[in-house]
């Protein structure tokens, strides 16, 4: 059996992992038990120290924090259970992670900063970035997304993009919503805003048609979560950089079925990101 | 004797409930358990004779000790024993690979091992002929496995205790706030209060060096800091109250959200890792095979039984519950007693902080969110009343294990999380419903029958009652 804590329930990206991970583990005759972290370290500490004592074959996470989770691990990695993380890292070097599957957040970012250069144009102008810091995946997205940016301002006079205002969003839509609303009362000539994840983007998107502002300012995503797709298609969001949660349930679990064949796993593991306009959408036969 | 067992029944009635719940989980839980121990070991080896071994197994204390009880088994019955390989597929894999190329190699008859290992992908029989053909004919052993509810386990039981430690030990100072008529809603920040500084001075004494050095004395010193800085704001919650006399639900409410602030203030808003040793002891160490967390929950409520029920200290929060009034006039320091069990509620949230940090080797300032709710419904499920005056110190740590053992059965059952929170809701309302007709029969000596007769008969006075206020006003 191979057991998998997810990060909450609240967030469908992490059930679409969940479904990726059921569907492919009946290839290789493999049952998989969920049960969510709802993102409190010690709930999910508690859930592991359950399945090592229902001796399951394999532990899959998805760390709730990224360096507190570090003895929960190391206590499986002294029972011998193999542990994989999915999406989010572990930060705690001395806990024995035996391979990493993750969007490439970083290359995804940098994908994030072209779609915002590509919606403002020659113009430029004052942007806004909805951050998660306690995630070391949204990190290195907005890591690419301000590289992206730098390179494109260096040697420009005129038409530079500058990031005026960054502010937490939690990932989530009601603190990016009044995140939005404090930024553009500060800043009326707003042109972009990136949000680190789709609920942070559709807190942006409903802050700004509350103040009359949706046609000014282009908003950036990150998932292609379904709600995400769909303000896409209906030019709400101008683009993503989608990632593939279903195929990252899948590899997790070919991952492990090498590990207990013996073979060599690849200890990290980066599915790139793509990204997804308003044309995708006219074509996605997922959306109405 | 009759009404002693009433009494008693009265008491900590709720035990029947959490019996009810074990042997409910015991039942839902069995299934066939594959022993790893050296009692399988041993047992193992006897069912082999004259076969040449490869014993394979995980690298982990449990296997090194099966290893070698089927390593002593298997000699004492004329095995020979080729190798025990203790690691990771791939590290067996090479071992076999070897042997594949190696045509003079001298080949296993049998390779055994727990379940855990003989279980792996690597000896499925397709693959391992495929890949191993000169190893074609070997036998795979594994041990006899045994029906058992996986619930009755012993480490299992040990997971419940020791996952309940924090909340059974902050329930103690909540029961006699609550006792005392009063609520105390900033014990969740509290314990973020108290992790968080204590690991924020470890990593200052630490300097540039590694945090996982630094000397036993600062730990101590530091959790004790901790643990002060949490009955602190306990004291400031109980002085408020006491003497501004504004609810305790307001104050402690104020407090959970800065104490919060001052959690994420003290280090710099990002857990701190990498703690020493000498401060995991606490959330990972055993005394005796017991972990001593638990050890330490079963001191506290020992002390916290003895208080309340063999000090003038116990009399005087129950009468302060049952009647402010009349306890006030009757002698009974009000004000010190209020501040007094704020203070102890503080100081227990801080130890259940430093527990919490022990066990997750980091002090967090997002830890101990919803915790408060937890630690209330863990009282309230013991059978204090909410109305204060009435309670029991040993009822909330049964109410403790109620709420462990619903959680740790839902996850050995797989229930999934949105069906859990709702399981959690009911359990927890029918258990106080059942304490409540339980009450009403114990007090009137009826059947269950009258006892529903008596609830419906309380909701009708609640009505009049209404009714009789609608005219004085």
């Amino acid at each position: 059996m191979i057991a998998f804590s997810k990060m909450n329930s609240n967030n469908p990206f992490f059930e679409v992992i969940a479904e990726g991970m059921r569907d492919e583990a009946k290839k290789y005759g493999y049952e998989v038990k969920v049960v969510s972290g709802e993102a409190d370290v010690a709930k999910q500490k508690d859930q592991i120290k359950d399945f090592i004592v229902q001796k399951v074959a394999a532990i899959v996470l998805n760390p709730v924090d990224s360096a507190s989770i570090g003895p929960a691990i190391k206590e499986a990695n002294e029972a011998g259970i193999p542990v994989f993380t999915c999406d989010l890292q572990c930060t705690d070097e001395s806990a024995k992670v035996t391979a990493h599957i993750a969007t490439d957040n970083y290359q995804g970012g940098k994908l994030a900063g072209e779609a915002m250069i590509e919606a403002l144009g020659e113009n430029g102008g004052e942007i806004a970035i909805l951050t998660h810091d306690p995630a070391a995946s949204c990190i290195d997205r907005v890591a690419g997304f301000d590289e992206v940016i730098k390179a494109y301002n260096a040697g420009r006079e005129t038409g530079k993009i500058t990031a005026v205002k960054r502010l937490p969003c939690e990932g989530q839509r009601d603190p990016g919503f009044k995140a939005t609303e404090d930024i553009i009362t500060a800043h009326g000539n707003l042109a972009g805003i990136f949000a680190i994840n789709d609920p942070g983007a559709l807190g942006a998107y409903a802050a700004l048609e509350k103040h009359g502002k949706a046609g000014q300012v282009k908003i950036i995503g990150f998932d292609g979560q379904p709600d995400g797709l769909q303000a896409i298609k209906d030019g709400k969001i101008y683009a993503d950089p989608i990632q593939f949660p279903e195929k990252m349930g899948r590899q997790t679990i070919t991952a492990i079925s090498k590990y207990l064949a013996g073979e060599e796993v690849d200890p990290i593991q980066l599915i790139p990101a793509e990204l997804y306009r308003q044309a995708d959408g006219a074509k996605d036969p997922s959306l109405n | 004797m009759r009404h002693n067992l009433k009494q008693a029944a009265y008491d900590y009635g709720m035990i029947f409930v959490l019996l009810l719940l074990g042997i409910i989980f015991s039942f839902t839980t069995i299934k066939e358990q594959t022993p790893d121990d050296a009692a399988a070991g041993r047992k193992m080896g006897k069912t082999l004779k004259k076969e040449v071994v490869l014993i394979v197994t995980r690298d982990s204390e449990q296997h090194r000790t099966f290893a070698e009880a089927l390593r002593a088994s298997l000699s004492a019955n004329g095995n020979e024993i080729l190798n025990i390989l203790q690691g990771e597929p791939r590290d067996v894999r090479k071992v076999l690979v070897a042997m594949e190329n190696d045509p003079g190699a001298k080949r296993p008859t049998v390779i055994a091992g727990p379940h855990a290992t003989m279980n792996w992908d690597l000896f499925n029989k397709g693959y391992f002929n495929s890949h191993f053909s000169s190893l074609d004919g070997v036998k795979f052993v594994k041990p006899a496995t045994y029906t058992w509810p996986t619930f009755l386990t012993r480490q299992n039981l040990v997971n419940v205790a020791t996952q309940i430690v924090v909340i059974s030990i902050i329930a103690i100072g909540m029961t006699m706030v609550i006792i005392t008529g009063g609520i105390d809603l900033s014990v969740g920040s509290l314990i973020a209060l108290s992790a968080s500084i204590a690991a924020a001075i470890i990593h200052n004494a630490a300097g540039n060096g590694p945090s996982t050095e630094v000397a036993t004395t600062v730990v101590v010193g530091a959790c004790a800091v901790g643990i002060l800085a949490s009955g602190c704001f306990g004291f400031f919650s109980g002085a408020v109250t006491a003497c501004f006399k504004v609810p305790s639900f307001i104050v402690t409410l104020a407090v959970m959200m800065m104490v919060r602030g001052y959690a994420f203030k003290s280090v710099g808003g990002e857990a701190k890792g990498s703690l020493p040793d000498a401060f995991t002891t606490l959330g990972h160490g055993d005394w005796m095979g017991i972990p001593i967390s638990v050890v330490l929950m079963a001191v506290l409520y020992y002390i916290a039984w003895f208080v309340m029920t063999q000090t003038i200290f116990g009399r005087n929060v129950y009468a302060l519950g049952g009647n402010a009034e009349a306890a006030r006039l009757s002698g009974v320091p009000t004000k010190r007693i209020t501040i007094t069990v704020f203070t102890i509620c503080g100081l227990l949230a801080g130890l259940g902080g430093i527990v919490l940090a022990s066990e997750l080797a980091s002090g967090d300032p997002k830890t101990g969110t919803f915790y408060e709710l937890y630690v209330i419904a863990a009282v309230v499920v013991g059978g204090t009343s909410l109305m204060g005056g009435q309670g029991k110190i040993l009822g909330t740590l049964i109410g403790a294990f109620i709420i462990g053992v619903i959680r740790n059965g839902m996850n050995l059952n797989g229930v999934d999380p949105f069906n859990q929170m709702i399981v959690f809701g009911w359990i927890i309302l029918l258990a106080v419903l059942a304490e409540k007709g339980k009450e009403l029969m114990v007090s009137g000596g009826r059947s269950p029958f009258a006892v529903l007769g008596g609830l419906f008969a309380s909701r009708k006075r609640g009505e009049h009652m209404e009714t009789g206020h609608g005219e004085n006003e």
